[in-house]
């Protein structure tokens, strides 16, 4: 899973890095960010830690070999994801609503703003909802006893992973956008 | 596949406080947000913001600080190199802002 990991973080290392390269070199970036994007972002990034957390007392439970309990954790751990999704899906909507698109910017600014944002926080989010899948999947196999506490650790590192991305994802993509 | 053994591995209550402790770093950065700072400079703090929460997931939630050091010394040198390359390549998006495409 480490392995896994390293190759991801390298994925999503080169797109924000080439995202940071585009907006250093566009002159007129656009901002479109307001507080209300900036506080669901911070709802955001708040489930997704509380998730990680929920994520932790699941491997806890595993380790212990209590298995209800695990399943308990890991299926908070899921909900939360499934809030942080929804929460996404919804600012998405609130963006799309006001004109933005893949290769359309309301203001008539550069489309760049568009294409980073979408492109950058689309792949994010089909990280969360595989991750979702995942979590499900691991979840039912150690409640029926075919999995071990080891399954469990791998898809808490993925989590967590994947809450690691968002650390970087919220500053450079909403911070840095704020208006 | 079975590598649980993290059993130093610390408690709901600790991982909680890290994770108050991460909550604390993002009202930072939205603070420095507000702060209206040049680009470059709110940038910069971010960056350093968001590796200190990316260090502290990785050593706390991720268990590399109970993992064997080997893990350790395969992947942060490795991370270290891979940042000195973005680093080093970065500036040239500050000349091409400065290029001007002549129309004839």
């Amino acid at each position: 899973m480490w392995l896994f990991i390293a190759s991801d973080a390298v994925t999503f290392g080169a797109i924000l890095y080439a995202y940071a390269f585009v907006r250093i070199a566009t002159g007129n970036w656009t901002r479109p960010f307001e507080v209300s994007s900036i506080v669901n972002g911070i709802v955001m990034t708040t489930v997704l830690l509380v998730s990680s957390v929920t994520m932790l007392a699941a491997f806890d439970a595993a380790k212990q070999n209590q298995r209800s309990q695990s399943f308990i954790w890991l299926g908070v751990t899921m909900m939360l994801g499934i809030v942080f999704a929804a929460l996404h899906i919804r600012e998405w909507i609130k963006l799309i609503d006001e004109g933005w698109r893949l290769f359309q910017n309301p203001t008539g600014g550069p489309v760049v703003v568009g294409s980073t944002f979408f492109c950058i926080t689309g792949l994010h989010l089909m990280h969360i909802i595989a991750g979702v899948f995942a979590i499900a999947v691991v979840a039912i196999k150690y409640r029926r006893g075919s999995l071990n506490a080891g399954h469990v650790e791998s898809v808490g590192l993925y989590w967590h992973f994947v809450d690691l991305v968002w650390m970087f994802v919220f500053p450079l993509v909403y911070l840095m956008n704020a208006k | 596949m079975d590598n649980t053994g993290t059993s130093s591995t610390p408690g709901l209550k600790s991982n909680a406080l890290w994770c108050f402790v991460l909550l604390c770093i993002v009202g930072i950065e939205v603070w420095l947000t507000y702060l209206h700072l040049p680009s470059g400079t709110l940038l910069s703090f971010l960056l350093v913001c968001a590796f200190f929460e990316a260090a502290i997931a990785v050593t706390y939630f991720m268990h590399l600080k109970y993992e064997s050091p080997n893990l350790a010394w395969s992947l942060i040198p490795a991370l270290i190199f891979v940042l000195l390359l973005m680093g080093h390549m970065l500036p040239d998006a500050m000349r091409v802002v400065n290029l001007r495409v002549i129309h004839w």
